[in-house]
């Protein structure tokens, strides 16, 4: 059984006056301990896709199974328990406590899961540990780096040991190297066994993947292969996207050649 | 185990969190905090000045006879309307009184009463304000008063508008300490000497003031010093169980005494205590409408302060909403976080008042005869009544707060 299966998944915003097609016929399943790469244009439906595998939001039509279980038949408290329980969701905007520090903030989960103080701390410190942040628990966010502050984030998601990461464009608000190191960590993770979805306008990170799924306009254009997949993704972006991705493929090769 | 330890995780994290978004914003939790102090400490107020007031009231009417009633141009327990009809009705006289204790047979005491406030001196001590009273031999049967030592007011002393008179414990005091004050003088008001001839027992506080700060004359010396133009009350006291009996009799001389004719309204009232309790019945009434009547306004003015507070919060942290729920709370997590908070201000802003009240309470204490304390009971009702409060005016916010769709407040700018 798949971990996710999306069956002619649609979501169409409305806004009164007009309706905005965001997903138009999403179908796909992702297997337990896959690596995928979601990639796209700006507005091509992305993070709505990400929203409703996380339950964070409902598809208008269409039938989403998680772990066999259709979505739409759980009440809200069971939805909350499934985010709390099964998925780690790493967002785009970091979305941490503001008044809380990295330590209070990765125990957040392990609150909603009734876990003893103790143990909620001890789990909370390894999860810290496992990002490389042991030492800036009792910092709030606003004193940590952006890149301090997406690994705070993935450590939250992490805390729990989701079935399922999350993560949408967790590098897009670093720069190249730090979302290097983000994105090994996520390599890391997937060769331990968990299963990720991973967001990214980078071509050079989904090339990287064993999966990806490029969306056009709320549509599953091509789904195969990162490079392939990134290729095509980048062509479409345009001829400087293009060179980028190129000259990344040259340095992997030349990596790879020693 | 598993659901308390969450239960109680969430609650520290939403006391923290409430105290946190309290502190944030002083200047308003500060002035919605002493909305709901005030008006806690006004209600407890009013209620203890009024629990206080009954308190004596009981007393007193332990003091007058439940079977006296009392002629009077007045009409008791009447307010406003018909002031000028009972005004200009004439007074209770002399001629009246005599009346009523010649031609009445079931009365078994029969007392005219007139009182005035006067100054009494003695040996150039002055004492103001006491309660001076003019009556007859009938007093002490008709007011349930003792003498505690000489005797009381004779026929005879009426008779001759004699100069004796009986003095309170506290005019005893004020100018005899350790000496017989039988046979001393004292004058009272502007020019009449008497003689003491006896000393009333101790009667103790009516109303939170004292009894024993009065002097009484005999009716005919009073009138002689401070004129007629007051009026006089006459008590009769009824047999036991035969009031309305004796209220008809009364009626009847008085009737014809004034000489009315049968289908003529009377021009005087034979009142009873229980009038006298329907007045007061309704005084009460009035103060305890006073007192609900400001604890709903206080509650509402209160209530939207507290209202005011959580709609910001919940806007403010809307994201945190968004974020709470995305990593596993329910709606009743947020739910109650909130009221967390309203019921936190709500508490804070409950234990000042009832410290206000508490202490305004022991300022009366002290400088008024007034016996004041804020009853424990009150003070848990005052407690129960700010909790309620922030919960009745914290659940809408803090309801739509918990009906968020995580990713509409997780959007949220
Ligand atoms: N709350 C909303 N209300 C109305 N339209 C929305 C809403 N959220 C998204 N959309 C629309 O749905 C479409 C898909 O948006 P989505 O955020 O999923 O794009 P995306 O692929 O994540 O883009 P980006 O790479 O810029 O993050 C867009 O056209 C967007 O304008
Ligand atoms: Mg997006």
């Amino acid at each position: 059984m798949a971990l996710i299966e999306l069956e002619h998944i649609v979501k169409t915003y409305d806004l009164g006056l007009s309706k905005v097609p965001a997903l138009r016929d999403i179908h796909a399943r992702i297997e337990r301990g896959e690596f995928v790469a979601i990639v796209g244009q700006s507005g091509s439906g992305k993070s709505t896709l990400m929203n409703i595998i996380g339950c964070l939001d409902v598809p208008t039509a269409g039938i989403y199974r998680l772990s066999g279980r259709d979505v739409s038949t759980l009440s809200d408290d069971q939805l909350a328990d499934v985010r709390n329980l099964e998925i780690g969701f790493v967002f785009q905007s970091f979305q941490l406590l503001p008044r809380a520090s990295a330590l209070e903030n990765v125990e957040l989960p392990l609150v909603y899961r009734g876990v003893a103080k103790k143990e909620r701390r001890d789990r909370a410190v390894e999860a810290l540990a496992t990002v490389g942040l042991e030492d800036r628990m009792k910092h709030k966010p606003a004193e940590l780096s952006g890149g301090q502050r997406q690994r705070v984030a993935i450590a939250r998601a992490l805390v729990t040991q989701p079935s399922l990461l999350l993560a949408d464009e967790p590098t897009g608000n670093l720069d190249s190297r730090t979302g290097e190191e983000i994105f090994h960590l996520f390599l890391d993770l997937h060769a331990g066994g968990n299963t990720i979805v991973l967001v990214t306008h980078e071509p050079k990170l989904a090339a990287r993947c064993p999966r990806a799924v490029r969306l056009v306009d709320g549509l599953v254009i091509a789904d195969g292969p990162g490079r392939e997949v990134a290729a095509a993704n980048a062509e479409a972006l345009g001829a400087e996207a293009l060179a980028q991705f190129q000259a990344a493929e040259r340095a992997a090769q030349a990596g790879a050649r020693p | 185990m598993t659901r308390l330890r969450r239960l109680l995780g969430e609650l520290r994290d939403a006391i923290v969190q409430a105290a946190f978004s309290l502190v944030s914003h002083k200047l308003r939790a500060l002035l919605t905090i002493s909305g709901i102090a005030i008006g806690i400490m006004t209600v407890i107020l009013i209620f203890m000045v009024q629990s206080g007031m009954s308190a004596s009231f009981a007393r007193q009417l332990s003091t007058l006879g439940p079977n006296t009633l009392f002629v009077h141009k007045w009409k008791w327990g009447v307010s406003g309307s018909d002031w000028w009809k009972y005004k200009n009705r004439p007074h209770v006289t002399m001629l009246d009184l005599r009346a009523l204790q010649q031609n009445t047979t079931l009365p078994v005491a029969i007392a005219p009463l007139v009182n005035t406030l006067a100054t009494v001196s003695h040996a150039g001590k002055d004492v103001k304000g006491v309660d001076v009273r003019g009556t007859t031999d009938g007093y002490l049967d008709a007011t349930g008063w003792q003498i505690r030592r000489g005797r009381f007011i004779t026929a005879l002393d009426q008779e001759i508008g004699a100069n004796a008179c009986i003095i309170g414990a506290d005019i005893e005091d004020a100018f005899f300490k350790g000496q017989e004050p039988l046979g001393q003088q004292v004058r009272v008001g502007p020019n009449m000497r008497c003689d003491i001839v006896g000393i009333f027992a101790r009667k103790g506080n009516a109303f939170g003031q004292t009894q024993d700060l009065r002097v009484v004359l005999p009716l005919s010396s009073f009138i002689r010093t401070f004129g007629s133009k007051r009026g006089l009350v006459v008590a009769v006291v009824a047999p036991e169980g035969k009031v309305r009996e004796t209220e008809g009799e009364v009626t009847a001389v008085m009737r014809n005494a004034r000489h009315l004719a049968p289908d003529q309204e009377e021009n005087f009232s034979v009142n009873r205590q229980d009038k006298l309790l329907e007045g007061f019945e309704q005084m009460m009434k009035a103060t305890n409408i006073t007192g609900i009547l400001v604890g709903i306004i206080t509650a509402i003015v209160a209530g939207i302060g507290i209202m005011n507070i959580l709609l910001v919060s919940v806007k403010e942290r809307t994201r945190e909403i968004g974020i709470r729920r995305a990593v596993g709370a329910r709606r009743a997590t947020i739910l109650w976080q909130f009221l967390c908070e309203a019921v936190m201000v709500a508490l804070v802003g409950g234990a000042v008042g009832i410290a206000l009240a508490s202490g305004a309470a022991s300022i009366i204490d002290l400088i008024s005869p007034l016996p004041a304390r804020v009853d424990p009971r009150v003070m848990l009702g005052g407690v129960i009544g700010s909790a309620v409060l922030g919960v009745g005016f914290g659940l809408w916010p803090a309801l739509t707060a918990a009906m968020l769709q995580p990713v509409e407040a997780l959007r949220y700018e």
